[in-house]
């Protein structure tokens, strides 16, 4: 026999009550958001809607080890001597990190951009002359060079694999599900998506941050993982509607499937966040930023399936009942 | 009941067979097994080392770069790679006109870089006109690095680094006809360009034999030597992409990996344990071997790990636990509504399997879409996540399951506590109203 409480019960939340509620707390953090990615696509030379480092734009990194830290001063004066030494256009970041090796200690990184430095040319025997000369050690650790072809095709690739999975994902959706559940999906990824991209976006404004091919895995990944907390409610809401849909109306059973996998939505997100959180915070310097887009992503991933799909996927059943009436 | 021990027992053999692959590596100076002792295989920016990719250029006189012109491009590369003696050196084609040259451990990734890109021409020159300043205007005489046979480093009676050419037949007959023409007058050597030495014919030469000297050190020497012995460029190539990291960097990377690792995972499964009680230590059990079936795993393919790799894995912790969060949250519920042990935990499994199953696929679906378009970076973490997630469906499903009938048995819920419940709970939640059908489907037989 059924308990009758299921649909008694105190909603956590009311789709249909709340529907404004939601809405608009999604475009008061998506606006910003929309706003600044805009704002780069018109100003950035590159017209993307975030900074882009050499991954796409092709450039070279040359990495040292300096061994002493750096003042600001100093890192100046490295500058206009590489600019007299015939470098073009350099950018010198200091990018020193605790080590975690036997010795331990700190590693004083510097790291010097340049446009992409053809083969032949002894531009980076340049950078280390000039660099033993103004410091008193500086060992080159590490190089990173890209073409400005091979930019470009990975720019093209990356959009080109974010829309595959968009495509891939409506269509396997399509199977399992119905096609408004599958639309209503995507439009949570693309809100989810937005919301990363719009946040690194602002944040390149704000501190100069530029993203690397990582970037777009991570928001594939976030992606995949956006539409996982999607699928485990509206799963839910299938199920509840094959056993009640006589009784109570869809947005009853949709605050009902809210109520019962609440805890699980945000606790197979908090585990997921554990992981990314010690990666964040004890793991390399080099997927930080590939980490925070995930962790933002996750964030936003399970604010949007449970407060935002679900208020999509009852407006859409709203208009469909009243087209049949 | 028989059924489920052997499967425990297949599960165990698994685990240990899992561990012996991943706790065995070999040692300094021992041959590495097939299956154990073998070594896990670390990307460059992990043990240190260089990683270029070559574009083939197209020129006037080739127009379009063929697949046997790749081939042969390869083969020339790799002998240069080789020459260099430096251990598993490795150089792959990728798309239609790259390679991706990778050599680890190298101390000095300059030279390499200039050693690998360099055109190699070797030709022999003439001198057709002489302005008033001595300026030679140099022609070529058709004669190049392609007669040769093979090249030596030796030294002159006087101890100076010299480079020997021995021509093939076709060379040698090419190299007697121009000494004979060129008697009294200097026949100059290019390679790559550059003039190496203009000696003056004193005589016609005929066996095949010739000499590059000049005020070369060893270093020099060596290095012409091999790069005529590779052979030429068949075609020209250009570096449009390197990645060099030194080995500190690598090893600093390896130990913050395993830092965060460890930190991440420990926090999983306290936070598994506090949360979920005993169905959460089975699962902290499980993912303690799906940890050690996936690294025999990334051994036996073998997988080669990156730091993206590394974090792809330590995420798809996070992820494999996804699985028992929705199994236990569903077996709790069937619990509450006063279902025995058995049956709530077979129809938490049930019930849970259809969002398990589609949520994982989507995350398969972008791994698929990432290894296709990524570069190799973003390969790396795509199949390790992905791999990752097929291996977490056997031990947070399969294995869980069977670890939760053997502990649990088949009785009544005499303490809800170990499944974090009170008793108060039981019995006063929502029933779906099934059809008999239906219940059966999911093992429910009250």
């Amino acid at each position: 026999m059924a308990h009758p409480n299921l649909l008694k019960d105190k909603y956590i939340i009311d789709v249909k009550k709340q529907r404004w509620l939601w809405l608009s707390i999604s475009a008061i953090i998506l606006i910003p958001c929309i706003v600044a990615m805009i704002y780069s696509i018109i100003t950035y030379p590159s017209h993307t809607p975030i900074k882009v480092g050499i991954d796409f734009t092709g450039g070279t990194i040359i990495k040292y080890d300096i061994k002493t830290n750096i003042t600001t001063d100093q890192m100046a004066d490295i500058r206009n001597e590489l600019i007299k030494a015939g470098v073009e256009n350099p950018v010198i970041q200091n990018m020193s990190t605790e080590l975690k090796t036997e010795e331990g200690g700190v590693n004083y990184l510097l790291s010097v951009t340049t446009p992409f430095i053809e083969e032949g040319a002894n531009t980076a025997q340049v950078i280390t002359d000039v660099l033993n000369k103004k410091l008193e050690k500086a060992d080159l650790v590490s190089t990173t060079s890209v073409g400005p072809t091979l930019g470009k095709e990975l720019l093209k690739n990356s959009l080109a694999a974010l829309a595959l999975a968009f495509v891939g994902i409506v269509l396997y959706l399509n199977l399992r599900f119905k096609l408004d559940y599958a639309i209503i999906a995507i439009l949570a990824l693309l809100h989810d998506a937005l919301f990363v991209i719009g946040v690194f976006s602002i944040m390149s404004l704000l501190f100069n941050i530029q993203i690397d091919g990582l970037f777009i895995t991570a928001i594939l990944t976030v992606i995949g993982f956006s539409t996982h907390d999607t699928i485990v409610i509206f799963d839910r809401i299938r199920e509840n509607n094959r056993f009640l849909a006589k009784k109570s109306t869809f947005t009853e059973i949709i605050n009902a499937s809210i109520n019962q996998t609440m805890v699980r939505s945000i606790n197979t997100s908090f585990t997921t966040l554990l992981t990314l959180l010690a990666l964040y915070l004890f793991g390399g310097a080099t997927i930080k930023d590939f980490t925070l887009a995930m962790i933002l992503g996750i964030l936003i991933g399970t604010y949007s399936s449970i407060f935002f799909a679900t208020v999509l996927l009852d407006m859409w059943e709203e208009k469909r009942s009243q087209k049949r009436a | 009941m028989r059924n489920k021990i052997i499967l425990f027992w297949v599960i165990v053999a698994i685990a240990i067979f899992s561990a012996c692959v991943v706790f065995t590596s070999p040692k300094e100076g021992q041959e590495a097994g097939k299956i154990f002792n073998k070594p896990a295989s670390l990307g460059l920016d992990l043990v240190g080392g260089s990683s270029l990719v070559l574009e083939a250029q197209t020129t006037d006189t080739i127009a379009k770069i063929t697949p046997d012109m790749m081939d042969s491009l390869l083969y020339s590369i790799e002998s240069r790679v080789n020459s260099l003696g430096i251990n598993e050196t490795s150089v792959r084609k990728i798309g239609e006109k790259r390679l991706l040259v990778e050599i680890p451990n190298i101390t000095d990734p300059e030279r390499a870089k200039e050693f690998i890109g360099e055109t190699a021409e070797l030709e022999f020159k003439k001198a057709v006109n002489v302005n008033e300043k001595g300026d030679i205007t140099w022609a070529s005489t058709g004669l190049t690095g392609k007669d040769l046979k093979k090249a030596l480093s030796a030294t002159d009676p006087a101890g100076n680094w010299i480079v020997s050419l021995e021509f093939n037949a076709e060379g040698s007959k090419k190299f007697a006809a121009l000494t004979k023409e060129l008697i009294g007058q200097p026949m100059a050597i290019f390679f790559n360009g550059e003039l190496k030495s203009a000696p003056i014919v004193q005589d016609q030469i005929i066996g095949g034999h010739a000499q590059i000297s000049g005020d070369f050190e060893y270093q020099e020497v060596k290095d012409m030597v091999d790069l005529l012995n590779a052979g030429a460029l068949p075609i020209p190539a250009k570096i449009i992409e390197e990645n060099s990291v030194g080995p500190t960097l690598g090893a600093d990377s390896i130990n913050k990996s395993l830092v965060a690792g460890a930190v991440g995972i420990g926090c999983v499964m306290l936070f598994m344990i506090m949360y979920y009680k005993a169905p959460g230590f089975i699962a902290d059990i499980a993912l303690l071997i799906y940890a050690l079936i996936l690294f025999a795993l990334f051994k036996l393919i073998p997988v080669t790990l990156t730091l993206a790799g590394i974090a792809g894995f330590i995420l798809s912790v996070g992820m494999a636990v996804d699985a028992n969060i929705l199994i236990f949250e569903r077996t709790k519920e069937e619990l509450r509504c006063g279902r025995s042990l058995f049956t709530a935990i077979n129809s938490g499994f049930d019930r849970a399997f259809t969002s398990i199953f589609d949520s994982n696929i989507s995350t398969i679906i972008t791994c698929i879409i990432l290894y296709l378009l990524g570069t190799s970076i973003v390969k790396g973490f795509a199949l390790t996540l992905a791999i990752g997630v097929i291996a977490s469906m056997f031990t947070a499903i399969t294995v869980t399951r069977n670890f939760m009938h053997l502990v649990f048995g088949t009785g009544e819920l005499k303490h809800p506590a170990l499944f974090g419940l009170k008793a108060s709970e039981i019995n006063n939640e929502y029933k779906a109203s099934e059809t008999t059908k239906e219940n059966a489907k999911f093992g429910v037989l009250d």
